[in-house]
């Protein structure tokens, strides 16, 4: 009896596992052959035409990576700072416990609240309208937890050692940190940004209303032009297209792209991780 | 079990060791150990460390199935019955040969259901029978008098010797027939070392014990028979007067006087 | 006191102005991760006050009826509330038993290097984006539904719950998976030697002694659903009623605000009660952060009691 429920739970697991794999296999394979047909050079290098129900996506895609890199430009330094504060200066004081708790909380703000934040603050209150930098800073703030953690845990992964000896040698806090610390922490470092832009590259909630454009002629050309994303681009042209039915293969080829890329990323920066994991 | 073959079974000793060889993957880790543990005594497997005491005493209880690429030749017989034969309820087994471990490891649950686990897996719900398990393996293990009044609270809030005699008491309540204990004082102060040697003392009268220790005091003193262990192989069994006395063996006798290990 | 350090044994002379500069930069960085977690709730509070003067807080809670383009508009959010919790409860009830399984089977069953392909696979799947899963439910999950059962839509609760305790599966999983990988080997090794069967001893302490753990990460997942937005906005259905059924289309909190702040005049009441529906939205994951941290606060005791 006791040997029985064993053999039904280990079977209940597996069944479990398999159809999970199955059913996420099944569901990835049918995005991909539904997309490929889609796909092209010309899909790719293409912005859309004929009131977006032709032509490819490259207005949006290219606005998706320029969306990425602003956020990073700003959540980097600020993610970095802050763990090297977490792992190298902070005590235990009152300021960092609210610090903790703060980015704690941070990490638990739905993004549509983000959204909302963007509005007030960079839209509406600091002028910087509907644009690529409101949209940009609105995913940074939401990246920034992810960016905090793993630059802390890539600081705390330095050995001590590494740091005494350092200092034997007569080297002040900053030339270690600098000469020391951070090349040490910089791979693991780089893996946390890959990994968050895995996390942004997708978001669309946040930019919906501070920056997301339905529809821009041509790339953006500035910070304070409005701008299109892959994601948003796929939730107008289902939603809110002239002919959603008919624009279906458009719609799958994109779902696909930004799949693709999304995790092309990760995956590249889940892999760095397991080897960085590995090594130590 | 039917008491006839009880009767006939006691001229068996406890367990016995046929041609045992180990192997973890392609490195071999016991080579041919042959040898008796009488009923009612107290063994101690002695020897330098990785000299595979450890892994003999895993292979009892069938522990080290859990190692990948783990293999087993030969035979344990323990009551005269091999316990690698094919078709051996494994679960029964463990239920006859209990374990302490080297480092006191209680479930994060209150003493009480930490004793009470065993004879839960094999079915005893009725409370009072528990309750009279519970407190008769706490006496058994000599923590009765100090927890009889705080039975619901956390086992990992005990002190170190404390949680260490609770393990005790958790492998003795399913009344196994065999008690192995690795190393089971070595992450304890000398007092809680004491107490837990005098214990063992006092268990052999209901249970066959075999400890590993590499401590040769302690075997000096707990133990009615000593295995000197070395790089796999059992260089010398006998009464422990006689292996910490007159050890027939030269490596014996190096290790003992201190020369190595 | 800033140069006080943790850990080391060492103290090192901090002299240079270079020092100090560091430092300083460092605090002041970090204080931009407490100034934006301030500026949110400064600017939720702010932006929602206002509704007051058009409606009543009872008003606002328990109302049932919403339609804020109406002149004068009806402001009740009580539909959108029970959407929420309805949602988040339904897709906890698929998801969270899902990815228990998985991160039990991934910890406790599945052979080594099944786990080592399995685990990195699990979290990549965490990445992709919830506008796939919301396409997906739109495109295939609602025609499916609305054929099977003879529904008017298969834009509904349902759909939207289903989807929603998939995408919980690789983070509640990989979190779970960690926390069961935090169990000692020697508890399971104590539970084999006194006779127990595997699953006996994952159910009866490896699932125990991470239950702190498990609790925390179900709820990070269950934080997750509540604000989910994009899969909500096209797969729910978007209907501002009570849900009666499985079927129905509901529109929660979230879906509510994306798809309605767009074409709302800044400073209007609607613009004011989005807000507010933002803000509950931030309090209840607030809550929910709170409730998990006491519950690590409690599993990291209950550890301290151990070796």
């Amino acid at each position: 009896m006791r040997k029985f429920s064993d053999k039904i739970a280990t079977l209940v697991f597996w069944g479990t596992a398999l159809s999970l794999g199955a059913l996420l296999a099944g569901v990835l394979a049918f995005v991909v052959n539904r997309g490929w047909a889609a796909l092209s050079w010309e899909f790719i290098s293409e912005p859309p035409r004929d009131g977006m129900t032709a032509g490819g996506i490259w207005t949006p895609l290219v606005g998706t990576l320029e969306l990425i890199a602003v956020s990073m430009v700003a959540t980097v330094p600020v993610g970095v700072g802050t763990g090297l504060y977490f792992s190298e200066y902070a005590t235990d004081s009152f300021f960092t416990h609210v610090l903790r708790q703060s980015i704690r909380a941070l990490a638990g703000v739905p993004s549509v609240v983000f959204g909302l934040f963007g509005l007030s603050l960079f839209v509406i209150f600091l002028g910087f309208g509907s644009s690529m930098l409101s949209a940009s800073l609105t995913l940074a703030c939401l990246s920034l937890p992810l960016m905090v953690t793993a630059s802390e845990q890539a600081f705390r992964a330095v050995p001590q050692d590494y740091r005494d000896a350092s200092y034997a040698l007569g080297a002040t806090k900053w030339q270690t940190i600098r000469k020391v610390v951070l090349p040490s922490a910089a791979s693991t470092i780089i893996t946390g940004v890959i990994l968050s832009i895995g996390r942004v590259a997708g978001e669309t909630a946040p930019i919906i209303f501070t920056g997301a454009a339905f529809y821009t002629p041509g790339v953006a050309q500035s910070l304070f032009d409005e701008v299109m994303a892959l994601p948003y681009h796929v939730y107008v042209l289902a939603t809110a297209g002239t002919n959603i039915e008919a624009t279906r293969p458009l719609q799958y080829g994109a779902i696909l792209v930004l799949v693709g890329l999304v995790l092309g990323i990760s995956s590249v920066g889940v892999w760095m991780r397991t080897r960085l994991t590995r090594g130590q | 079990m039917d008491k006839t073959q009880t009767e006939s079974d006691r001229d068996l000793p406890q367990v016995r060791t046929q041609g045992l060889n180990l192997y973890y993957g392609p490195d071999r880790v016991l080579w041919s150990l042959n040898f008796d543990i009488p009923r009612g005594c107290v063994a101690a497997f002695i020897g330098p460390s990785g000299c595979g005491k450890s892994s003999y005493l895993r292979c009892l209880n069938r522990m080290n199935d859990f190692i990948p690429g783990a293999r087993v030749e030969g035979h344990v017989l323990i009551d005269g019955a091999d316990i690698y034969a094919p078709g051996v309820d494994v679960i029964a087994l463990r239920r006859r040969v209990g374990m302490v471990f080297q480092k006191p490891n209680p479930f994060p649950m209150s003493i009480y259901e930490n004793v009470a686990y065993g004879p839960r897996l094999f079915g005893v719900k009725n409370r009072e029978a528990l309750d009279e398990t519970v407190r008769s393996s706490l006496e058994g293990a000599a923590l009765w008098s100090e927890v009889k009044d705080k039975l619901n609270t956390l086992g990992t809030g005990l002190s170190g010797g404390q949680q260490q005699r609770l393990c005790i008491a958790r492998a003795i309540a399913t009344e196994p027939e065999v008690l192995l204990m690795d190393e089971p004082t070595s992450a304890l102060d000398p007092l809680s070392t004491s107490r837990i040697e005098e214990l063992i003392r006092d268990l052999k009268s209901r249970f066959t014990v075999a400890i590993v220790t590499h401590n040769m005091q302690q075997a000096a003193r707990i133990s009615d028979y000593t295995a000197f262990f070395l790089l796999g192989e059992l260089v010398e069994y006998g009464p422990t007067s006689r292996i910490f006395t007159v050890p027939e063996d030269k490596r014996t006798e190096d290790y003992i006087t201190g020369r190595f290990g | 006191m800033l140069h006080t350090r943790k850990r080391g044994t060492t103290s090192p002379h901090f002299g240079g102005w270079g020092d100090r500069v560091a430092a300083r930069t460092a605090l002041s960085v970090s204080t931009v991760c407490i100034l934006i977690m301030g500026f949110i709730l400064y600017f939720l509070v702010k932006e929602s006050l206002p509704v007051l003067k058009a409606t009543t807080l009872s008003e606002l809670l328990f109302g049932m009826d919403w339609y804020p383009q109406e002149t004068p508009p009806a402001l009740g959010m009580f539909p959108l509330i029970m959407s929420s919790l309805a949602v988040t409860f339904l897709s906890s009830a698929i998801g969270l038993p899902v990815s228990l399984a998985i991160a039990v089977f991934t910890a406790e069953i599945a052979p080594r290097r099944l786990r080592n392909l399995v685990k990195p696979l699990l979290e990549l799947l965490g990445f992709i984006p919830s506008i796939v899963f919301g396409f997906l439910g739109m495109v295939v999950v609602a025609p499916w539904l609305q054929d099977r059962f003879s529904l008017l839509t298969g834009l509904n609760m349902a759909n939207a719950s289903a989807l929603l305790g998939m995408m919980m599966v690789p983070i509640v999983g990989s979190l779970a998976d960690e926390a069961l990988c935090a169990v000692p080997r020697e508890l399971r090794d104590a539970s084999y030697a006194l006779g127990a069967t595997r699953w006996e001893t994952i159910r009866r302490v490896v699932l125990p002694s991470a239950l702190p753990g498990i609790l925390s990460a179900s709820l990070l997942g269950v934080m997750r659903a509540t604000g989910e937005t994009m899969v909500m906005l096209m797969a729910a259905g978007g209907a501002a009623v009570i849900p009666r059924s499985l079927f129905d289309p509901v529109r929660p909190l979230t879906s509510t605000i994306a798809a309605e702040m767009g074409e709302t005049p800044v400073g209007s009441e609607h613009y004011h009660a989005l807000f507010f529906a933002g803000l509950i939205l931030l309090l209840i994951t607030l809550a929910i952060n709170l409730l998990s941290a006491k519950i690590e606060a409690k599993g990291f005791k209950l550890k301290g009691g151990n070796l």
